[in-house]
């Protein structure tokens, strides 16, 4: 392929500038040109996860996106989700549902669709979101402005995004609850040369109302949350392998106090016969929010403070290990196989401290997923 | 205040290694950057699902995105 060969002739010269050209260049180099081409894309997810001793959830989610650029300067996009959910969820820290490890049955489905309009050096986009579930509906909207420099080089992204979810659980705990969250987003994406690109993501969201868990014993949150997430992104090519490196990394502050550090590193590295291969190591590490409490439950519980024993709130660590192997078929068609094997551990919590008594928990997941362009 | 040091530094130790070779291209010098690999988010369910299950299963998210409808997961 072009990216692997680093010799110049007149036909690649001239490939390169054609990739170059407004329309051709896909949309997120940084995303300052609208694609020339739909895709359309089905992938299946099959999630499971696990305790020593027991399973707990299941989830198979069928997915489904589009997106089409159409009238010359317009893209429609949207998606379709399904999860199917069964399995155990703890009650407290990791005592589950059910001894039988069966007691969840939900299904969620989700939607979104976004409309963007393409401008010589801006975009401006607004979009609608869906998701219900037997106790929990969400509805949002949101707007999203792009501005870029005249080389293309650089991007400034501009984003809000309103949600208000209901959530009714059938147990009684919750009934008639709101939720409501805003989130803004301002981005920079920079081509840093022929070879490299990064991005930088500043996200701040901001919720009031309904936060407990309603299937969760004595659970009690605060009803606002602020969190500032900052992420940033490196994707280095490499012609000499024809592979490309790509980092991220994200830092998390939360007014729970459930600050957190993320760092991911993948490797895309094409192979004969159009196959590629990325794999991928992520570590993340948070702090415990200031209401959860360790072990024996329920410890440190005052009716009318905020309280929780929530693992996910707790102080731990956590790594990712995965591998994607895609085909381009050609003709516009690909397809991909994605296995991720997910661990939490509190040992594993960056400088030690993490929450004690605590089972490890584990989980994995597999995507299939087949694309064409059109 | 050390949190925040230790991020910003951990930032530029990601950012350094690109910005050593700071030189934007002409136009048609982007046939690297035009491929798959060098995307953001290039595919866009295997995001949403992944950060989806990050979401249900860690204390807090962000930086990705924003939109997309919350659920009953957190």
């Amino acid at each position: 392929m072009a990216a692997t060969d680093s010799t110049a002739t007149p036909a690649r010269a001239l490939l390169a500038a054609a990739l170059a050209l407004p329309g051709i260049v896909p949309a997120t180099v940084a995303a300052q040109t609208m694609p020339d081409a739909g895709f359309i894309q089905f992938k299946y997810l099959d999630y499971r996860d696990w305790q020593p001793g027991a399973r707990r959830m299941r989830v198979e989610n069928p997915g489904f996106y589009v997106m089409s650029p159409f009238a010359g300067s317009w893209v429609v996009e949207g998606a379709l989700v399904y999860d199917g959910m069964s399995g155990a969820s703890p009650m407290w820290h990791d005592t589950l549902s059910g001894a039988s490890g069966e007691g969840i049955h939900d299904r969620r489905a989700a939607g979104d669709v976004k409309l963007t309009r393409y401008f010589e050096r801006f975009s401006v986009g607004a979009g609608v979101a869906y998701s219900h579930e037997n106790d929990y509906i969400s509805r949002g909207a949101s707007i999203d402005v792009r501005f870029w420099t005249a080389d293309k080089n650089r991007t400034f992204a501009f984003s809000y995004a309103g949600a208000a979810d209901r959530i009714d659980a059938p147990d009684g705990a919750a009934r008639q609850e709101r939720k409501y969250v805003n989130d803004f987003l301002f981005g920079v994406t920079q081509v840093l040369s022929q070879t490299a690109i990064v991005q930088s993501n500043l996200t701040y969201t901001r919720g009031h109302g309904y936060f407990d868990d309603p299937y969760k014993t004595f659970d009690a949150r605060p009803d606002n949350r602020r969190v500032l997430a900052w992420l940033t992104r490196l994707n280095q090519h490499h012609p000499e392998s024809g592979g490309t490196l790509q980092l991220a990394y994200r830092y998390i502050d939360d007014s729970w106090d459930a600050n957190s550090h993320m760092a991911e590193a993948a490797w895309v590295q094409p192979l004969p016969h159009a196959f590629s291969v990325r794999p991928n190591l992520r570590y993340y590490t948070q702090r415990a929010a200031y209401f959860y409490f360790d072990p024996p439950f329920p410890s440190g519980l005052v009716f009318g403070q905020p309280y929780t024993a929530d693992t996910r709130l707790s102080a731990f660590g956590a790594f990712t290990l995965g591998l994607l192997l895609a085909k381009d078929f050609g003709d516009g068609w690909s397809g991909d196989l994605k296995v991720e094997y997910y661990r939490q551990k509190s040992d594993w919590r960056a400088g030690g401290n993490g929450s004690p008594d605590i089972l490890p928990f584990s989980a994995r997941w597999i995507q299939v997923g087949v694309g064409k362009s059109f | 205040m050390r949190r925040t040091r230790r991020a910003v530094s951990l930032a530029l130790l990601v950012l350094l290694p690109g910005c050593a070779s700071f030189a934007p291209p002409q136009p048609w010098e982007k046939q690297y950057l035009a491929t798959p690999a060098m995307q953001f988010d290039a595919d866009k369910l295997d995001v949403r699902n992944i950060q989806h299950i990050y979401y249900s299963k860690e204390g807090a998210a962000g930086g990705y995105g924003i939109g997309g409808g919350g659920c009953g997961c957190n």
